[in-house]
């Protein structure tokens, strides 16, 4: 699932979003301060969370939860601009392979157990439920909209103790977006969760994503400079 | 296995919206404009750019105006301005703003609070007052400035502002420049604003919108009221919209509510419903007081134009004396729900002057706009991020000066327009 010019590719059956509005304060005292949160309303951040159920990748079959921050792309002059960015602060995957796969190569923040991911697939939604060993961790629900074909770019920051990283990825498949605020999410009180626990989230999504039959691929990633001064 | 994915070259400007382009990677502030103007130019022979088209005629039931993609003069039915009683144009309102001209010249050429105050404005305040029946009415040179100016000048780090998440900018902005704690409850949704409010200690303000320009939508008043009263907090509801439209005297939702004295401060703009511009204050003489040494739109802008406040005044004086401004234009509201409803057009939540026309269609929005404009219509776009995606729509803004001919021929634009091109069926 490499290719020569060292990008890495997934797919997946389907891949699940929801952004849910919190306090900025609580997302600055995580962000590395280079990165500025996206407000959709001043004073309020926006928690992502995602569910991916990989079916072909470097690691096999596998699903992956995925807790992230959005936060403003790094826009540069001649270098196609991403459609947004994410801060992943808390990673969980359902296999052992996958975590260390992804530890290694992407610098990605993980729960280190292994995690159980159960999709419920509806007319018109799709609902994910997350648990370690029976406990549940995150319950979401995500509804369609119109579909259509997308390839769409977007950027990744990873900070670990060493250093700071970015990668583009493209995902590129069957895409629905809304917000309806139909959907919802139960975050339950869970080691994985437990910073998340105290944000005041707001549990009704004002965007819902969600991709089918589709294809991420990361980018090689770059080491940030500015980081690497702090 | 899977080929391997390209990296985009052309752009869909519709991936992209303005918080794309708030910062830059480099330590040179104008990085950032290459990129911008890089999608900027390719939204706009795309037609996704509307905005700002430049018109040539006063803001009345049909307007000329030069079409922004092909920059054709254009005469069009005007359903876009917020002229909601039509005083912009009347010629008593003219006339006093020309002998203000004469009389005061074009500028106030100083701060309201040194040398800029003039007897108009005064008698414009006083007449206000008398109006709102609130001991003090303070002027501000724009609607923007108003809200800014309120809530900095009053609201401290540490305190609270509570405010509706669709309420307008300057109320964000207001807030952001007062440095207090903000937090957005769910619009019109009291339990939200009790959640939200429940989590605060300290001083609280909480800014609320009569009518809400997005939606054409009311606040619920009654209940929000009762809520900010439980938890000891001050009520700032902005009327921009419905000043001197709503209530049996026009003195707004408040008044409509039976609620004047329960809201602490009123906010309005002369902008809307007469014609002008520029905004005021409605409170205690003790606010007043206060504001004028600390509200700083106020104190560091030049003061509102002689002429302007003026026609202001005058514009005031024909919105008392002629209900029938307000029985017409309800009365146009009423026609055009109706024809609309007839049509079968989606028009959301809508309560007031302002319909939303539900489109839902964030591709097609700018090419329907350009094909009302071509068949003879003048409406404004809406699209995210001012509105939640997929609920792009075209505003409606009904004046008391539109003829039932110029409804008639705009809803029927409208209708035959949406119905080509399969937004209804």
């Amino acid at each position: 699932m490499s290719t020569s010019d060292g990008m890495v590719q997934y797919h997946f059956r389907d891949a699940i979003g929801g952004f849910f509005e919190f306090p900025t304060e609580n997302a600055r005292a995580i962000l590395p301060p280079e990165l500025q949160p996206i407000e959709p309303h001043h004073g309020s951040s926006v928690l992502s969370v995602m569910a991916f159920d990989f079916h072909d990748s470097p690691v096999g079959d596998y699903g992956e939860l995925i807790l992230s921050i959005l936060v403003s792309p790094r826009v540069e002059p001649g270098v196609p601009m991403p459609r947004s960015a994410f801060f992943p602060f808390r990673l969980a995957t359902t296999t052992r392979e996958s975590r260390e796969h992804a530890i290694e190569r992407w610098h990605l923040p993980h729960y280190m157990q292994d995690i159980s991911l159960t999709w419920e697939r509806g007319d018109g939604h799709i609902t994910i439920h997350a648990t370690d060993r029976g406990e549940p961790i995150v319950d979401m629900r995500v509804t369609e909209h119109e579909w259509s074909n997308v390839d769409h770019r977007y950027q990744a920051f990873m900070n670990d103790e060493e250093g700071a990283y970015t990668s583009t990825i493209m995902m590129a498949g069957q895409f629905s977006e809304n917000e309806e605020e139909r959907g919802g999410i139960t975050i339950h009180s869970q080691a994985m969760t437990g910073l998340v626990e105290d944000w005041d989230v707001d549990f009704t999504p004002f965007r819902e994503l969600w991709m089918k039959n589709g294809l991420q691929t990361f980018h090689p990633l770059q080491t940030l400079a500015s980081y690497a001064r702090r | 296995m899977a080929t391997r994915v390209e990296a985009r070259t052309s752009m869909n400007p519709l991936d992209y919206d303005y918080s794309s382009f708030f910062y830059s990677s480099s330590d040179d502030p104008f990085s950032i404009l290459e990129p911008y103007n890089e999608w900027f130019n390719a939204a706009v022979p795309e037609g996704y750019y509307l905005f700002a088209q430049a018109m040539s005629s006063p803001p009345s039931g049909t307007v000329d105006l030069t079409e922004g993609l092909h920059h054709e003069h254009v005469k069009l039915v005007n359903l876009s301005s917020y002229n909601y009683l039509g005083l912009s144009y009347r010629r008593e309102v003219i006339e006093a703003a020309k002998a203000a001209l004469d009389k005061y010249g074009l500028g106030a050429a100083g701060s309201p609070i040194l040398s800029g105050t003039m007897n108009v404005h005064q008698e414009l305040e006083a007449a206000l007052a008398r109006f709102k029946r609130k001991e003090a009415v303070m002027v501000f040179p724009t609607g923007y400035s108003t809200n800014v100016g309120m809530i900095s000048g009053l609201m401290r780090p540490g305190d609270w502002v509570i405010s509706d998440q669709n309420a307008h900018a300057s109320i964000v902005d207001g807030a952001i420049l007062s440095k207090a704690n903000v937090r957005f409850f769910r619009h019109n949704n009291p339990a939200d604003l009790e959640k939200k409010l429940k989590q605060t200690t300290g001083k609280k303000l909480v800014a609320i919108e009569g009518v809400y320009s997005m939606d054409g939508d009311e606040c619920p008043l009654p209940e929000l009221v009762a809520v900010a009263k439980k938890y000891g907090a001050r009520i700032l509801l902005d009327e921009a919209h419905s000043a001197f439209v709503y209530g049996a005297n026009g003195r707004g939702v408040a008044e409509k509510f039976g609620l004047e004295d329960e809201v602490d401060i009123h906010i309005g703009t002369f902008s809307k419903a007469l014609g002008g511009q520029g905004g005021y204050v409605a409170g205690s003489q003790n606010l007043y007081n206060y504001l004028k040494g600390f509200a700083r739109s106020r104190v560091f802008s030049c003061a509102l134009s002689p002429v302007v406040a003026a026609g202001v005044l005058r514009a005031l004086e024909l919105q008392i004396a002629e209900p029938e401004l307000r029985e017409r234009l309800w009365s146009n509201v009423a026609y055009m729900r109706g024809r609309l409803e007839e049509e079968g057009v989606d028009v959301g939540d809508s309560t007031s002057q302002i319909f939303p026309i539900m489109v839902r269609n964030d591709r097609r929005i700018f090419e329907l706009g350009h094909k009302l404009l071509k068949a003879g219509l003048y409406l404004q776009p809406i699209i995210y991020p001012a509105v939640a995606k997929h609920r792009s729509r075209f505003r409606v803004s009904v004046s008391s000066s539109h003829t039932t001919e110029q409804l008639d021929e705009g809803v029927s634009i409208l209708a035959r327009v949406l119905r080509d091109e399969g937004i209804l069926v």
